[in-house]
Order: C-alpha cells, then structure tokens, then sequence
C-alpha cells in the first residue's frame, strides 16, 4: 500500500501475504469469541459421547439380578446434567462461530471498500464495476459460510471422530482396531469422493449458467429469431444445452449414491462388534461397557454423513478471500508529486509526438498526436469507436500517462504538476452522468461539500437550464434521484451535470457529450447549457452533434490512434475527404460552406 | 394451489390448476420411467425397512446374548446385521442412481416442452413479460419441481422408517414407547416455529445486506465523481453505518438458525434421560427386557432427525407444486396470432395493403380504427408522428408480430393469415432500435440470418454497408467478438452490423426502427451510407427520427391517435404547413448542420397551433 489516496484513523491492519494467513489475522482479532467457539463446540462433542457410557453404566446396572433403582436414578441424573451443559455449550460453541462469521464478514468488507476509496481512478478506469462487485458481494460474502457452518462442523465433526475414539481407548485399547481402521479408510474415501465429485458439480453449475445464458440470450433477442424465422435453431441449441446438464445431473447423482464411508462404518460397527464380543465372551468386557462400546461406534456415523459438504465450503471461502486479496494487492501507480508545480491554470493544452498504449508493448491507441489548443478555446475531437477519442483527453488530467512524447498544460509537462493543483483546475462531464440516490441540491453542491448556499446552487441550476424542470418536481431541489418514480431523462442529469461542474468551475474541462435529446425545446435548453459551461474555458469537445462540431474552433479528426486532420470546419470540409463524408447527408451544412468558402 | 401464488411473480398467463390435476400430470411425466420408478419405490420401501430393522436386531442380539450366550446365534445375528448395513447402502445406491437418471430424463422432457411451448408465443407475450422471468420458469422452477421428487421419495422413505420404528415400540412396551414419541410432537412444532422465524429474520438480514451492496455498487459506479470532488471520508462514514446495522441483522438471523440443532439437540436429551431412568426401571420390574430398553434409547436418535424433514416438507412440497403450476401455465398458454392457413412463400415483392384494419393491445384502448393504407411494391415509408400515434404498431402487424381484431392485412396481394409464417418472415428484415446481437463474433451475427451463407456472401454484405470501412475500426474485422448482448461493440456499430443482416438477407419488406440515441459522426455517416443502399428500390416502413432518412423517404406519413392526417413529401408537406410542419418544429427543427439553439423554426398556419403545445408536453 504504498500510494494511496485516502486513509482513516485507527485503521486495522492485517496480513496480506495468502488468503490463508489473511483469513487467520481477521479471525485472531476476536480471541475471546475464538475461545468461546472452541471451547463450546469441543466441550459439547466430548459430553455427547460421554453419553454412551452414562448407557452403559445404566445397562450395568439395570441387567443385575436386583437392580438398583437409586443407582439408575444416579445415571439418570448425570445424563441430565449432561444434557443441561450441553443446552449451554452446544449454543456457545455456535455463537461463538457465528459472532467471528459475521465480523469476518464485516470487516473484510469494510477493508475492501476502503482499499478500493484509495485506489486511484486510473485503477477504477481499468475497472469494470460488475467485477468489482462480485468480489465485495459474493467473494465478502463466501467468508461468512466459510466459517459457519464450514469450519464450525470440521471442528465439529473431527472432535466427534476423535473424541468417541479416544473414549473407546479408555474403556480398552484392544478396541481402537475397528475405529482406527475405519479411520484410515474413511479419510481415503472422503478424500477419493470429494476428488470425483467436485469437477462434476462444477461442471454441472456451469452448464447450468450456460443453458441459462443461453436462453436468455434467445428471448432477449426473440426479434431476431423470430424475424429471421430461425426457431429451429435455437430449439436445438437449447435441447443440446439441457441435454449436456442432464448428463452432469446423473453423473452427479451417480457419484453421490456411490458414497462409501457409509458403507465402511457399518463394516467397522459389525467389526468392532464383533472384536468386543469376543473380549466380553472371554471376560475381559463387562456388558456395560460393550454397550458404551456400541454407542460410541454408532457416533461415527456423524462425520462420516456431514463431511461431503463442508470442505468444499471452505474451498470457496479461500477461493474468494484470493480473489479480494488480489482487488486489493493491486499497487495503483499514482504519485501526487507534492513537491510539483502549482498554479491557476490558464488553459494552454499542447501535445507534442505524444503515442500511448495501454499496455507495455501492446497496440498502441495513440500514435504520434500533436495538438495544440489556445486557452478558452473549443476542440470537437471526432473519430469512430476506438479511435482514440477518450483516450486523448485523459492525457490531460494525467488519468493515463504518455507512453512517448509530452502533455503539456500552459507550457508546463502534466507530470510536472501536482496532482491536486492539476486536477482540481480540469472538470469532466462524462458520457454516462453519474447523479448519487441524494437530493437534486446535494448532487449540484456534491464537489464543494456543505460550504454551499441554496442561492449559488439555484444560480448554477439556471445558467445550466436546469432550474425550470427542478422546479417542476413536487420537492423542487430536495428532490431524491432515482426514487419513488423520479427518473431524470438524459438530457436533465446531463443539465444537472452541467450545474455541478459550473459551481466548481474548473479551467479546463473535458466534455464527452453523448446526450441525444429527442425534440428540440429539450435541445435548445442542452445546447445553451453547454454554451453557457463552454464560455471562457478551453475544452475538449466529443460529440455526436454536427452543429457542435460545425460551430467549434478547432477539429481534430482521429483514426486508429492518430490525427488524420487538424482545423476548422471550412478548412476540413476542403481539405478532408472524411470530413466531408460526415456531412455528406446534411445538404445546407455543405451548400453554405461552398458559399462561405467561395467569399 | 392459488393462494401460494400470492405476491409471488405471477403473470397474466397464469392460471391455478386443481392439486390433483397438478399431481396428476407431473405424474405423467414419469410414466415413460414406470419401470425405473418401480424399482425405485421398491429400494425405498427395502430400504427403510432396514434401517428400522438394524437398531431392532442389534436389541435383539443384546437380549439373545445376554439370556443364552449362544455363539452361533449371535453369529447369525452379527451376519444379518452386517448384510443389513451392506444391503441398505446397496439400495440406496441403486434408489439415488436411479432417481438421478428419471429425474434428469424428466426434467428434460419438461424444458423441452417449455421451451418449445415458448418459442412458439407471439411477440405480445415477450413484450409483455420479463425476460428473466421467463428464462427462470424453463429453467429454474423445472429445477425445483425436481426437488419435490427427491424430496417425496426422502420423505417416504423416513415416515416408513419411523413408522415400522413407532409400531415395534409400542408392540414392545406402550408406556416407554409414548415417553419416546412424547419427543416428536415437541421436535415438530419447534421446527415448525423455527420456520417461522426464520422466515421473517431472512427476510430482514437480506434487505439490510442488499441496502450494502446498494450502497457499494452505487460508490463504484460514481467513484469518478466522488473522487474528482474529494469525497471519500463522507462516503466512508455512510458506508460504516450501513455495513454496522447488516452486521447486527445478519448476526441475529445466524444465530437463529444455529440455535435449531442445539435446542432439538437438547429435547432429544431430555427424551433420552426419561428413557434412562423409567425405561430401566421397567427392565428393572422385568416388564421389557434389557435389549429393548437399549431399542427405546436408540429410537430417540433416530426420530429427532427426520420429523425435522417432515416438518419442513410440507412448504417445500407446496413450493415445488407452484414450480410445477408456473410451468405449466407457461406450456399451455396459447399464443394470439392465428394462422388460417400455412401456404408456402417463395418470394415477396413487397407491396403491403392495410384494409379496413382495427387493432387493440388491451380491448378498451384502440389504437388502429378501420385503417387503410395501400404501400406499393419497392416504396419507402417514412411514419412520423407523437409517441402513441400507431407508427411501430403498424411495423409490428406486418411483421405479424400481434394479431389484429378486424380487416385484412395483404402482403402481395395474399391474406398475411394464410401464410407459412416461418418462411414469410425470411423475407422480412427488422431493425430494433436497439439492434440485438447474440454472443459470437460479428461474422456469426451475420450469417445468423441466413446460416446456409458463404463466406464471400458475408464478406461482400459488410462491404455494401459504408463501403466496408466500418470495419477497419474493429480490432479483428468480421471475426471481432461482440461480448455479452453486444456489448463489445458501441451501438452505431451494432447498427452497422444489423444493416449488413439486411444485405445478407435482401427482404422483400424492410421494417425499421430508427435509433433515437446518437452515435460518433462518422459511424453515423456509415449508417447512412447503409441506409441508402438497404431502401434502395425495397418497400420499407420506416418509424423515422432522423430529418435525413426523412427526407430520403418516397413518402412521409403523419400519424396522429391511429390515422393518417398527411400524406406526401417533405418539400411539399413542409410548404403546407400543416401537422407535419409542426413536428417538424417539436422533433427535427435541430437535426440541421447549421441549427443555432432557438432557432429553425418553419411556418406553421394558423388552425393548427393547438397541436403544437400537444406535442411538446408529450
């Protein structure tokens, strides 16, 4: 964690080098709960097959020919005293198991969230947040399981194998053969069954995904199919899908009927039975104990039934402790460089030679670009998906760094900047404008915190447009985004987009305007926004609209990474081809260039 | 079997089957698997009749050995015991084999037919309802009907179990054997109670979950925003507290959940303890014998654990029913459009005559009233009007997507009701606005139309649409994989790839609804390079939003509440100054190169400017 971008007070550390020893130092922080758990689950296991004596004993005495109803009573009495500690142990253990789950749980969640607050947006970029979710829902979540019931029933079940065992050694060694034997074979089956059947259930779940992908995509593009005609098709593709999860199923089902310990512990209570009658037949068992003998042996059955799941269920939970840990490994290579360069920025952007890929050696995305862009200018940069439109403008704000070449703002390299004094001054709207579930106000104010007066957040609203439809909602700017019905249609969270960036008024600003607005009133409000938020700034300019880009300073044409022209509109229509392809369609546009060029 | 449909995702097509028939019907799913599910009901029955015979036995070999001491007889003892124990494990082996394969023939059967049942729906019923719902009721609640049987079977097996059990108890003495089923009621309501319970905690502990992954995903989705702004420590201190209150709710429902097995746990004690000392005491009076007083406390285990199954059998089973009910409601819902006949089509030129038509999604709300519309052969038809006017119902009739209440629709001068429909719309090329593409790469996508293709057909269809350079943008060309729902791609690119469909496919009729949102400059251009050559010459009905493909119609129809008020071209119904003027004004006024915010507007007369102020509050 050596570059970060936030920290809090008081935080916990804890160990990162394996998903093992992480897991550990979360779970050794809650000693006491640890202390519970085992103490309560191995105190409940022992007193359980205690049990079995406290029958034999009662057997002992019963079977005598004047049995002794105050001695039976005495039994009796005991085993209820078992019973009461077990009431108390038995949840004790659990609690405990249960409290170290959920903080598990909690904190590695927590640990998470602030890990990723410090990333820097280089590494959110690179980031898609469907991925960064399944980590902090289903992986965070996999912990909580992975301890109860995972490791809770391991330790259950291994103190119900080894605690009946050691209770046989006491009432005689000679009788550990048949447990011991069982033992061995069992931890080989397990082993042997888990080892079959863990790649056929994962085989199963996935073709289970598939054959639900699958058809999912089937209905989702029925149009498709059934404008195409081709139902047959997808009738097939979907039967062979099922067909194919059919077989997993049985294959499945096969495996498990073929579980052998259950087997084995029958061989090893018919074995020992016989082994302790022999001993009793020879006089050197007493019935009482052969009974004890009996019940103990019948307590096997336990691990050997519960052990199919839990191991797997610990499996998972390292599995998803990995993948967190590796979220947040993840080195982010920013360095604030607080001892850079600090200024108001006028505005001057110049690139020079710059090429960029994104990875060492990779394709490059950027190829030998040089620009230069006058303070308060207006730059529409156009090109096709992937031509390096985005890529360019997060040179500037140093999300990514130049691969060759220099980014300079007013004459000065970016990197020479501090990163504060340069970002705080270069203002992004985004393509999908993101507005947080809070009032209308708190998003426009959302930059500048609690220091805002409602006056300057309503100037805000009014020089963006956005004033009038605020106030044609029923709570006007106390409005809450995104609940009971309010939806914002693109061109008022694009507005209210607008609002924010006005307030924090940066000198340079990067404007990715995908906003299509459907009628023109709606237009006219967008386009005097983005006049208004243009005006007296430089920007960079991508947009779908012809207007925007006829009426703009400077165009840059980019394709595949590099800049196939530079100038204005009257400039590009006569020297680009391409350029004149765009308006191609739109007749007055090219009818009053060809007079404006002829003047 | 109704009331459990309650609040659940129940949908129009839904309808409540009587339990029995329900029964009955699943049950018919099975009798191609009569003889597997014969041996399988034998190995239950076997089955449970050992393990009730094993804890018998070895009572009776305690009694047998501690009266005679007869080696031979508890040899025979011992080797029925051990042959219990080998033969149970063989029947369940042979009862879980078995199951698995019947079942998984079943269930394959059943999301063969629901799938089949499904492809065969009109579009009304996909546009109606969800997606994933219906996914999940071929897919899921088919899994969950399967459930049920391996849950009856268990079930079955355990009351057979517990019953031989009970009946050997009470033959052998009937005070012990009521102290010993004392114990199951108290086991049942418990679990019955705990259900409820737990019902109502889940519930909380996975809204308070949900609230935090609401609250995480909404950080990571405007991390950029929070981060250009500076506001990680607000957003950290809202995030504790969320984390903080489903920590406490979780914790309060895990711990409801484990405190089941130690309080049966511990009722089973209390049974065991009674059994102790007043079952000794009867041996002790020589009521019952040594060996049974070892059976009864044997029982007591046994019992604990299956009336927990049978107490949480009965909502499970009920669910499994209302799987099996969802299924087949889907399965038998019969589609709307109705075919008279199935005549073949082997070419359609594309002359389209809408007579006297009347047409309604919901029966109180027409929306096409004795419509008529004659479109010759090779004519483009640009259709504008207000959101609601009828432009994409016409699109969807002749595609015969819905079925209409009255009239006729003629494609070629043949009734669209008498066609074979699967071969009528390989004639038909629809565009979505949102063009769909299915996983793949861009050449898959386009050969799906016509899987018979060739390569150098394909090559030459995405050739035809922009001259072809659209896909020196893509990093592997035609071979480019288009991600999930062709997420890969951006949407003019999809655009692109759903026009060279149509040059694959060269339809006799071209439906196509024009994409609101924008796209970068130059792939727009491309897309009206490909729209030129798609309508060249072809009978198209265009739900048109852009001023360009407007004016590239042959003729514009304006729509208004299901009829046409306009007929004609752009220069002529822009100088009439009508409605068209006027939408004209409302929709397309700022598609121009030269548009000024505020500025565009064309004349509109006097009569008409009420319909304006309409349109813009729509």
């Amino acid at each position: 964690m050596a570059n970060r971008e936030f920290t809090v007070a008081n935080e916990v550390h804890y160990d990162r080098r394996g998903p093992i020893r992480w897991i550990i130092s979360h779970v050794l922080r809650y000693k006491l709960y640890l202390f519970i758990f085992f103490v309560g689950t191995v105190t409940t296991q022992a007193l359980t097959a205690f049990t079995p004596t406290l029958i034999g004993s009662a057997f002992t005495v019963i079977v005598r020919p004047h049995p002794d109803l105050a001695a039976l009573g005495v039994i009796a009495l005991e085993a209820l005293a078992v019973v009461a500690v077990i009431f108390i142990t038995g949840p004790a253990g659990v609690f405990g198991s249960e409290v170290i789950a959920q903080r598990l749980e909690r904190d590695a969640r927590e640990e998470l969230y602030l890990s990723l607050l410090a990333k820097s947006q280089t590494y959110h970029n690179r980031q898609r947040v469907g991925d960064i979710m399944a980590r902090a829902t289903n992986d965070v979540r996999q912990l909580n399981p992975m301890i109860n019931p995972g490791v809770s029933l391991i330790l259950d079940s291994t103190s119900s194998l080894v605690i009946p065992i050691i209770f046989i050694g006491f009432i005689d060694w000679r009788l550990l053969l048949a447990p011991l034997i069982f033992t061995v074979f069992y931890i080989f089956a397990v082993r042997d069954y888990t080892r079959r059947l863990t790649p056929v259930t994962a085989s199963m779940r996935q073709q289970f995904g598939q054959m639900n992908a699958g058809l999912e995509e089937t209905i989702t593009g029925i149009e498709v199919v059934k404008s195409t005609g081709q139902e047959a098709q997808e009738r097939r593709k979907f039967a062979d899908a099922a067909t194919l999860y059919r077989d997993y199923f049985v294959k499945n089902g096969e495996i498990q009927a073929r579980y052998l310990p259950l087997l084995l512990v029958s061989f090893a209570i018919v074995g020992g039975f016989l082994q302790a009658l022999w001993l009793y037949g020879h006089g050197q068992l007493t019935l009482g104990h052969l009974i004890a003998f009996m019940g103990l042996m019948a307590l096997l059955r336990y691990p050997s039934f519960i052990s199919i799941f839990t191991f797997s269920l610990v499996q998972l939970g390292v599995a998803g402790a990995n993948r967190i840990l590796s979220v947040m490994r993840e080195e982010t290579e920013l360095d604030e460089n607080l001892a850079g360069y600090s200024a108001d920025i006028r505005g001057e952007i110049t690139f020079e030679n710059v090429s960029f890929a994104y990875e060492e050696g990779g394709p490059w995305a950027l190829r030998d670009v040089s620009l230069h862009v006058a303070p308060g200018q207006t730059v529409a940069i156009v090109g096709q998906t992937g031509s390096g439109k985005t890529t360019l403008t997060k040179l500037v704000n140093r999300t990514y760094d130049a691969t060759e070449g220099r980014v300079l703002v007013d004459g000065v390299e970016v990197h020479g900047w501090t990163l504060d004094s340069l970002r705080s001054q270069i203002g992004a709207i985004e393509q999908d404008i993101f507005l947080f579930s809070r009032s209308i106000a708190d998003n426009i104010a959302f930059g500048l915190g609690e220091q805002v007066t409602r006056e300057r957040i309503i100037e805000a609203a009014k020089q963006a447009q956005a004033h009038d439809f605020i106030q044609g909602f029923e709570h006007g700017y106390d409005t809450v985004v995104g609940e009971r019905g309010v939806t914002l249609s693109g061109g008022q969270r694009q507005r209210l987009a607008i609002a924010r960036a006005l307030l924090v008024n940066p000198r340079i600003l990067v404007l990715d305007d995908a906003t299509s607005a459907i009628d023109s009133a709606t237009e006219d409000a967008i386009q005097q926004a983005l006049r208004a938020v243009m005006k007296d700034r430089t920007t960079l300019l991508i947009t779908p609209r012809l207007s925007q880009i006829r009426w703009a300073d400077q165009v840059v044409m980019l394709k595949q990474g590099q800049v196939a022209a530079v100038g204005t509109h009257n400039e590009l229509l006569e020297s680009s081809e391409l350029y004149r392809r765009i308006f191609s369609h739109y007749e007055s546009a090219r009818n009053e260039t060809v007079t404006a060029v002829a003047d | 079997m109704g009331f459990i449909m309650d609040g659940l995702d129940a949908e129009a097509y839904d309808r409540t089957y009587k339990d029995s028939d329900l029964v009955r019907r699943i049950l018919g799913y099975f009798r191609p698997q009569g003889r597997t599910m014969l041996l399988v009901s034998a190995m239950v029955l076997f089955a449970s009749l050992l393990d009730a015979a094993l804890p018998i036995l070895i009572s009776r070999g305690i009694d047998i050995y501690s009266g005679s001491r007869s080696v031979t007889s508890i040899l025979v003892i011992v080797g029925i015991v051990l042959l219990a124990g080998v033969l149970s494990w063989i029947f369940n082996f042979v009862r879980q084999s078995n199951t698995a394969r019947a079942v998984g023939d079943v269930v394959l059967k059943l999301r063969t037919d629901a799938i089949n049942a499904t492809l065969a729906r009109d579009m009304s019923f996909y546009d109606e309802y969800a997606s994933g719902k219906v996914v999940s009721r071929v897919t899921s609640d088919t899994e969950d009907f399967a459930n049920v049987v391996t849950l009856t079977l268990n079930l079955v097996s355990q009351v057979m179990m517990v019953g031989i059990v009970t009946a050997a108890l009470f033959y052998i003495s009937a005070p012990l054997a009521l102290i010993a089923v004392a114990i199951a009621p108290v086991c049942f309501f418990v679990a019955l109670a705990f259900r409820r319970i737990a019902r109502v905690t889940t519930q909380r502990a996975r809204r308070a979950l949900a609230s935090v992954n609401a609250l995480v995903q909404e950080t990571m989705s405007g991390i950029s925003v929070a981060k250009s702004f500076r506001q990680e420590r607000a957003i950290y201190g809202e995030f504790k507290t969320v984390n903080q209150r489903s920590y406490v709710v979780n914790l309060r429902q895990g711990l409801t959940f484990s405190a089941i097995f130690p309080l049966l746990g511990t009722i089973a004690g209390l049974g065991t303890v009674l059994i102790i000392y007043f079952g000794g005491a009867q041996v002790a009076s020589h009521h019952v014998s040594a060996g049974s007083w070892y059976l009864f406390v044997q029982a007591i285990e046994l019992f604990t654990f299956p009336l927990t199954g049978i107490a949480s059998f009965w909502s499970q089973f009920q669910q499994g029913l209302g799987s099996a009910e969802r299924v087949f409601a889907l399965v038998d819902a019969t589609p709307r459009v109705q075919q008279t006949g199935n005549e073949d089509v082997q070419t359609v030129q594309g002359e389209i005559v809408f007579d006297r038509v009347s047409f309604a999604y919901t029966p109180n709300e027409p929306v096409l009233t004795d419509f008529s519309l004659r479109i010759p052969a090779g004519q483009t038809v640009a259709l504008v009007g207000h959101t609601g006017a009828g432009k994409s119902t016409l699109g969807k009739l002749v595609a015969r997507f819905y079925e209409f209440q009255a009239g006729r629709i003629l494609i070629d001068g043949r009734d669209i009701r008498s066609l074979n429909l699967t071969q009528y719309r390989r004639h038909l090329g629809v565009v979505p606005q949102l063009p769909f593409l299915f996983n793949g790469t861009i050449y898959d996508n386009i050969k799906y139309v016509r899987p018979d293709a060739t390569e150098a057909e394909i090559v030459d269809a995405a050739r035809r649409v922009g001259g072809g350079d659209w896909l020196e943008a893509l990093p592997n060309g035609l071979q480019t994989e288009v991600g999930e729902l062709g997420r890969g791609l951006s949407l003019g690119q999809r655009q692109l790839v759903a026009l060279t469909r149509l040059m694959l496919q060269r339809p006799g009729i071209l439906i196509l609804d024009e994409a609101t949102a924008s796209v970068d400059p130059l792939t727009e251009a491309q897309i009206q390079e490909g729209l030129d050559e798609a309508l060249a010459n072809r009978s198209a009905l265009v739900i048109a939003h852009r001023l360009s493909t407007i004016k590239r119609a042959d003729r514009i129809l304006v729509l208004d509440h299901g009829h046409i008020v306009e007929d004609g071209s752009h220069e002529e119904l822009l100088a009439r100054g009508g409605r068209y003027a006027q939408l004209y004004n409302t929709y397309f006024r700022h598609q121009s190169a030269d548009y000024v915010p505020g500025s565009g507007f064309v004349a509109v007369a006097e009569g008409a400017s009420r319909d304006l102020t309409e349109g813009v509050a729509s």
